[in-house]
């Protein structure tokens, strides 16, 4: 099965009829079984710990399933893939950060922070803008 | 504490189409999102319906794939909605599409609430008294 076929029917699979269901034989370790178990009763996380377990795995499916639909776009499209910067800049807009108003800025410090880090994450490049701004003591 | 991120007929557009001035930009939007979802960051996209009717966007056509894969969910124009929707717009002379954007905004249980938009003077208007954090494309 090719990549985007795999794309389209793990889509339909998560889009379809959540109430048809089957027992399974997936084993999990027992450690975490009796982990969501608890947490469902004790910490009311969940109606049970199959409803967590279900929740959980539908989440991490949604986030596989978008990430390979963009990887795929970014194979397809190679000029549209978002670089650090790109993303950083992007961060701050959806959460309102006040660096949001200074794009420039982010701009100069995933430059810089790309130089420093192997892999940093968008929310580190707006951590190290903050700090930039304070004066050396 | 969940964010919603909310699609405006513009950003629909341009997260579908690469040769879009503005498509790299929602596409860093989105890339955040999914990033922070597979740390399992409670995030998650969205777009009124009657935004979607406004963009063209036919869940069942191939041509709308890309976005359809993104689990962007609809915000349905119930009644609930439309009650809502219907004030808004007698209010402010919104399209029904942005009018729909307020009613989504009014009606959601989340707590921080983000909209990509190209009309941010119109998404504030009808937001309303609901802090929401708007982005400009």
């Amino acid at each position: 099965m090719r990549t985007e076929e795999a794309i389209e029917r793990i889509s339909q699979l998560l889009g379809s009829d959540m109430t048809e269901t089957a027992n399974t034989s997936m084993r999990i370790p027992a450690a975490l079984r009796d982990a969501a178990a608890l947490a469902a009763q004790e910490l009311g996380v969940a109606s049970s710990a199959t409803a967590l377990t279900t929740m959980a795995l539908r989440s991490a499916l949604e986030a596989v399933l978008m990430q390979a639909t963009l990887d795929d776009h970014y194979a397809r499209h190679p000029g549209t893939r978002p670089d650090l910067a790109d993303l950083a800049v992007a961060a701050a807009e959806l959460d309102g950060h006040p660096l949001a108003a200074e794009p420039e800025r982010i701009r100069q410090a995933a430059g810089e922070l790309a130089a420093r880090h192997p892999s940093p994450e968008p929310e580190d490049v707006l951590l190290w803008a903050e700090a930039r701004a304070f004066p050396s003591l | 504490m969940s964010r919603l991120v909310i699609l405006d007929n513009e950003a629909v557009q341009a997260l579908r189409t690469p040769t879009h001035p503005k498509h790299n930009q929602v596409l860093s939007h989105v890339q955040v999102v999914v990033s922070r979802k597979k740390r399992a960051i409670p995030v998650s996209l969205a777009v009124p319906t009657a935004v979607r009717a406004e963009a063209g966007w036919d869940r069942t056509s191939a041509a709308w794939a890309f976005p359809n894969h993104l689990r962007i969910a609809d915000i349905p124009l119930d009644a609930v909605h439309a009650n809502t929707a219907a004030v808004i717009r007698n209010d402010t002379g919104v399209s029904i599409a942005d009018a729909h954007i307020g009613a989504a905004v009014e009606g959601s249980p989340n707590i921080d609430i983000t909209v990509i938009t190209s009309d941010p003077y119109g998404i504030r208007k009808v937001a309303g008294d609901c802090t929401i954090t708007v982005v400009t494309i």
